[in-house]
This record gives structure tokens, sequence and C-alpha cells, in this order.
């Protein structure tokens, strides 16, 4: 990356950030909260492309680390008097951070749609559980609590606003994004990128493949389980229906939509797929999967590379 | 002279003459009005602003089916609103979300009907997850809501708040109306149930129901729910009891109907269950296995004991005419169709009682509901209820039946009074 590109792409940063810091003070009430669970849907998008996109590995257990850190948080903040916001991220974290490693440790011993399986499997016995298991986690009513302040119980605690919460939410969506970032341009990104484009060349050169798989799956459901963490302390509920797998196929297909392996495409494509799903909803009603429907499969076939993919071809004509 | 089933149904809307005069006099209101205002509604009421009725339901998604006739009985009930004045002159405008079975659609869509839809109340709610998961967004922004369908002990039990009421049964009450009944039938039980919040829940329920009657239960099964095959499970079931009942909505009340028939489980032992095993839209795939099944539910389409009154002819005669479009394959009413309908008019009755004009008049909305009493009526023709302070939960009669010929039976009728279990909900400040 050249000084100019650098340049370029901090002005970038800099423009989209201050745009969406921006956002809750033009936008009517519905739309302002909109857009804050369309940056925490970005996020875990995001932490899924870092296997789509980057290790070559479809995964179908997002919705396992996503609702783990829900979870997770709910167990913080109900279990704890007051509600503490740094407990409540450090414990859906964890809780992501360990089924990740559990699930990392059988499912990277496979490939393919073996993998894609395996990680399917994992995130239904994960909801299986949790929906079965009502006197622990409310089962198919899930849990209902109360969205801690910002800041250290006993010191200072700001009760958050919507616009606080969004600016919140922003400012961990956008350091999550620049993490990710640096880990998929470090020598361990570039393994990963080299296990996505041939396994066994990288096996054959002296790389431990299954290391190196087990950390990404790791690091992707840590930062499902944060985008996790993040709706539940938006939202204060955390439901069985999280860790259902339509929300991991959910998250593959902001990735499709988007651009795999760009992680700003999968943001993109959780905010078109999301807008354009309340839209549709608002005038085909109980129709509105069908015209969806439609429209991605047009993506599919005349956007291969997703709308990040095709807005940087169009631009280089 | 006797009245007639299409005589009701005539009176349903206007019970005086039509004359000439009249007719003119309709004709060239509605006329002038039509070309002053276009909107329906204003053409009914000139410029009065409309009540807004938040609504959300699935229309999409598993339960999709449930949602849309429960949509036939709250429109019935918004359209007999509007037709007859509306509420103290204002019309009311309905506007329903899906929340496509999804909690976090649910709440989503909820946000949106208070934030940009402005809605004055909330009427609806079919899936408890979606209810609870809604039931914060109602009461943050003081909204009072009106809970439709959603069946969960907890919502006027341990999630109880101010601004939720439910205005149909809840699975206790059902407990303690069908217990002696069930423990004539027999003495010892074995519970099969659906294995996830609600089915846990109820199956607690009926066994403390049934315990509390002199009556044991010797087992329960858990199957999880969506099972399409429950043999697993059902062949297990066997031993020295007397009898089998079953805690299943939706295919999997089918499901286990024809299994524990193929089974021989329904001929070796009593079988009786939770009144959603067999609701109409479930009887045509049960055939002659549910034959026998003994059940209990809030309402049932026959015009049987209570159930044989005016009030519940002529909105059996609405509600089908209107199903047939949306359940053609069982078009009578259930009790999604009667308690939306009810729901609804519990609202008007409590706005009307309050002066609510908006609002910032929920709390007296809410004073309005707290104990209300509804009568036997056009408004209510499942029968008398009442809501009770403590926890915003309604008691009604309690039907139980005998499916016989693929029909309903009415046996005994539970009156509301006896259907009381006590308050578990502790209202937050």
């Amino acid at each position: 990356m050249t000084k100019r590109d650098t340049r370029s792409f901090w002005i970038g940063f800099a423009v989209i950030v201050a745009l969406l810091a921006a956002a809750p003070l033009v936008l009517p009430p519905f739309w302002r909260h909109f857009v804050t669970e369309i940056l925490i849907w970005g996020l875990l998008a995001m932490s899924s492309d870092l296997l789509i996109g980057y290790t070559g590995l479809i995964s179908f257990g997002h919705s396992a680390f996503f609702g783990l850190g829900v979870y997770g948080a709910a167990a913080a903040l109900l279990l704890v008097a007051p509600p503490n916001l740094f407990l409540a991220i450090a414990l859906g974290l964890a809780a992501a951070a360990l089924v990740a490693g559990f699930v990392a440790f059988f499912s990277t011993r496979l490939r393919d749609i073996y993998f894609a399986i395996t990680t399917l499997i994992f995130s239904q016995i994960f909801y299986v559980i949790i929906f079965t298991w009502t006197s622990v986690t409310g089962g198919e009513n899930g849990l209902t609590f109360t969205r801690p302040g910002l800041g250290v119980p006993g010191l200072y605690v700001v009760r958050f606003t919507p616009t606080t919460m969004h600016w919140f939410v922003l400012a961990v969506v956008a350091l999550s994004y620049l993490v990710l970032r640096r880990i998929t341009r470090s020598p361990f990104g570039m393994v990963l990128q080299a296990i996505r484009e041939n396994e066994g060349r990288t096996r054959a050169i002296g790389y431990h493949v299954e290391h190196y798989k087990i950390v990404a799956v790791m690091l992707s459901g840590v930062f499902a389980g944060l985008a996790g963490v993040l709706y539940a302390l938006q939202n204060e509920f955390a439901a069985a229906d999280f860790v259902f797998f339509l929300v991991s196929g959910e998250t593959v297909i902001y990735n499709v939509m988007g651009g795999i392996g760009t992680l700003v495409g999968p943001i993109v494509g959780a905010a078109f797929f999301l807008l354009l799903r309340e839209a549709l909803s608002r005038f085909f009603t109980e129709y509105y999967l069908i015209p969806l429907g439609v429209i991605f499969i047009a993506m599919v076939i005349f956007m291969p590379q997703g709308l990040l993919g095709f807005a940087r071809r169009w631009l280089n004509r | 002279m006797t009245k007639t089933w299409n005589d009701d149904n005539e009176d349903f809307w206007y019970s005086g003459k039509v004359t000439r005069r009249r007719l003119v006099g309709w004709g060239g209101g509605i006329l002038g009005a039509t070309m002053l205002v276009p909107a329906p509604w204003r053409a009914a009421f000139g410029a009065e602003k409309p009540f807004k009725v938040g609504s959300l339901q699935p229309l999409t998604g598993p339960a999709a089916p449930g949602g849309k006739t429960s949509i036939v009985g709250l429109q019935m009930a918004v359209d007999r609103i509007n037709k007859t004045g509306g509420i103290h002159g204002r019309p009311v405008q309905l506007i329903i979300e899906d929340d496509e079975s999804k909690p976090d659609v649910g709440r989503r869509k909820a946000q949106k009907l208070v934030e940009e839809d402005e809605v004055d109340v909330s009427c609806g709610g079919f899936l408890s997850n979606v209810c609870l998961a809604c039931m914060p967004v109602w009461a943050q922004n003081k909204i009072v809501n009106m809970i439709s369908v959603c069946l969960d002990t907890t919502i006027t039990g341990s999630a109880c708040n101010k601004y939720t009421f439910r205005p149909f049964d809840a699975a206790p009450a059902q407990a303690v109306a069908f217990g002696p009944e069930l423990v004539k039938l027999g003495k010892k039980w074995h519970i099969v149930y659906a294995d996830y919040s609600w089915g846990q829940s109820t199956r607690d329920a009926y066994a403390e129901g049934i315990k509390k009657h002199g009556g044991e239960v010797v087992g329960a099964t858990g199957i999880p729910i969506g099972t399409a095959d429950m043999t697993p499970f059902l062949s297990k079931i066997t031993g020295n009891f007397d009898g089998l009942f079953g805690i299943f909505f939706g295919k999997d009340g089918v499901t286990l109907g024809n299994q524990a028939y193929d089974l021989g489980l329904t001929k070796k032992y009593k079988f009786a269950g939770d009144g959603a095993i067999a609701v109409p839209s479930n009887l045509p795939a049960l055939g002659n296995k549910i034959e026998g099944f003994y059940g209990i539910d809030r309402y049932i389409p026959v015009f049987q004991g209570p159930l044989d009154n005016p009030y519940n002819r002529r909105f059996f005669a609405e509600a089908a005419k209107r199903l047939k479009t949306v359940a053609p394959q069982a078009p009578v009413p259930d009790r999604y169709v009667q308690s939306n309908y009810e729901a609804m008019n519990c609202l008007k009755l409590g706005m009307e009682k309050s002066g609510f004009t908006g609002r910032k008049d929920s709390n007296k909305l809410i004073a309005a509901l707290e104990g209300l009493h509804m009568k036997l009526s056009d408004d209510f023709p499942q029968g008398d209820k009442f809501l009770r302070k403590e926890d915003h939960q309604a008691f009604l009669t309690e039907f139980i039946y005998q499916i016989k010929g693929g029909k309903y039976h009415l046996i005994e009728a539970v009156p509301a009074d006896k259907t009381v279990y006590p308050s578990m909900c502790t209202m937050p400040a």
C-alpha cells in the first residue's frame, strides 16, 4: 500500500465514520435504531468474512457464537447487581470464545462442505440446549434484562441514550474493523489466505494448517460474540432464535451480497439486505420474501463479487 | 316467530329498518362525504383523527397460518367498531406489522409502530417469545399492550408489567378447570409435552391441577417441537396408568394424535390434552384418530351450552364467511379468531370507559382495564369474563369437550370464577 493509498484509506474511513456518527442526529428515531442494528449485524457479517473470505471456510456456526455472546452478556447483566457493562462484554466474549474453541477443535479437521455441515450441526446442538434448558436460558421465551450504564459502577456511570448507544456501537464496530483489517494484513492473515488458495501447499511448506484454522475460527467467533453482546446491550433481550442456523444463513447472505474477502463488503451487504427487506415488507407485506429472493438470485448471477466488487469494477472502467 | 341463524346474522351490524327516506338520506350523506374526503375512514367519520392500533402478527415464518386467522378476528372487531360509530366518534385504524415469527424482527417492528406510526395502543402478538421480547418496548413508551394470542404463563406472571394485559385464559386457569374432570376420567396420568418453555410450564400447571384433585402424574415425556417422528418417544410410554395427557400445538398436535393412535396408546389409555391439539384446523389431518379425545379450550366452534347464544351465532357466521379465503380447509372460527376479536373489543370498552384520547391517557386506560368485567354480548360472544387487577390476567368460561364423530361435544362449561389461580405477578414499580 503506497503512502497515498494509506492517506486515502484514512480519509475515507474518517468520512464514513463521521457520516455514521451524524446519522442519529438527523434520522428519525426508528431509522436511528435501524442504523445501529445494521452496524451490529454488519460486525457479525464481518466476523464471518474472516473465515469465508480470508480462510475459505464457509461457517454456519456463527449463530452459535453470536447467540452465546448474547446469552453471556445476559447472564452477566442478570446475575450481577448493579449491571456492569464491562463484565457483560467480558462474559459475552468469554462464552463466544469458549464455544468457538470447542467448535474449532472438531470442525477444523474437516474441509469444504464437511466443515460447513459440522459448524451447522454444532450451532443446532447449542440451539437445542438453549431452547430446552428453560430454567437457565428461559427457553423459547428467552431472557429480558436491563441495559447497564456506560462507565465503571461505583465511580462514574451515565445512562445510555439511543444516540450514545449508537456511538458506542459505532466505536466498537469501527475498532473491530481496524483490528480485523490489521489481522488480515498480518503474516497470520497471509497464511490464512494461503490456506484459502491452496491448503495442501500451505501445509507442504511447513505451516500447521489446523492451528491456524483453529485460531481463525476462534477470532471470528470472538468478533461474532462481540456483535451478540452489542445486540444484547441495544435490545435488552436474549432469544434462542439467535442461535438458530437461520442467523448463520443470513450472515452468509450478507457476505455474498456485499462481497466476500473485503471486510467492508459484508457490512454493506448487511445494510443492503436489511434495508431491502424492510422496504419490500412495507410494499409486499407477507409476500416480500419472493422479490427479496429474486433480487438475491439476480445478484449472485450478475454480481458474483457482491456490491463492493461490482462498485470497484464500475469505478475502474 | 322464532329467529333463524340468518336473521341473527343480518342483525349483526344494524338492527333498524331500511326505509326509502333513510336510504336517500344515507346515499346523499355518503356521496357528499366521499366527494369531500376520499380516505375510506374519513368518509364515515369526517375529519376525526383515527385511533391508531398497532398489531404485530406473524404473516411469514412457521406461525404464519395462525397469524393470518388471527387477523380475521382483529379486522372483524375493527370493522364492526368503525361501522357502529367508532370509539368516541373516532374511527379505528389498524396497522399490522409482520413479525416474521422472530423475536428480533418483532421488536424492530414494535419500534416502528411506536416511533414511525405513532400508534395509540397495541393489540396483537401470536408467539410468546415475540410478545415477551416486545413487552419492554410498549412499557418504555407507555403504550397499553393488549395481548391477543400469546399463551406463556410468564406474560402475566414473572414478566408482568403495568402496560400489558391478557384478555383470555392462561394454562394454570385451564388446569384448575380441567383438573376435576381429568381425575374423574382416571387417577393416574402420564403427560407428554412439547419440550420447551410453553410445554414445560403447561405441564407443571396440569401436574399441579391433577394432584390437587387427588390424582397422580406417574411420568412425563418431553418431545422436541417439530419432531416429525415421535414414535421413539411415544413407544417408551408404557406402564400402569389411566390416561395420556398431551400438550402440543400446530402440526405437532397432529403428529401426536396420529402416532399415539398408531401405537395403540389412545386405545389403551384415556386420551386428553390441551385444546391446541384439536383446534378446528387440525381436525381434518387427524381424521378419526382423534376420536374420543378430551380437551379443554376457551372457545370451540359449537352452539352448545353457553355457546348456544345469538351473539356467538353472529360471530361464527361472520368469521366463517371471512375465513373462507384465509383458511379454506377449515373455515370455522377457532380460539385465535375469538381471542383477537375479543381483545380488540376489550380495548374498545376500556377506551370508552376511560375517555381515552391518545397515548397520554394510557394511565387512565390502565385504570379502566384493571378489574374490567365484560359481559356476554356482540363484543364478547364467548361469554362473561373479567380482567384481574393484580396481574392483568383475564378469567373466562372454559369448555371441556370430547371429539365424537369428528365433532366437538361439550361436556362441561366451567365458569370463570372456577378457573381462578393465585396471581404470580409482582408489578414492577
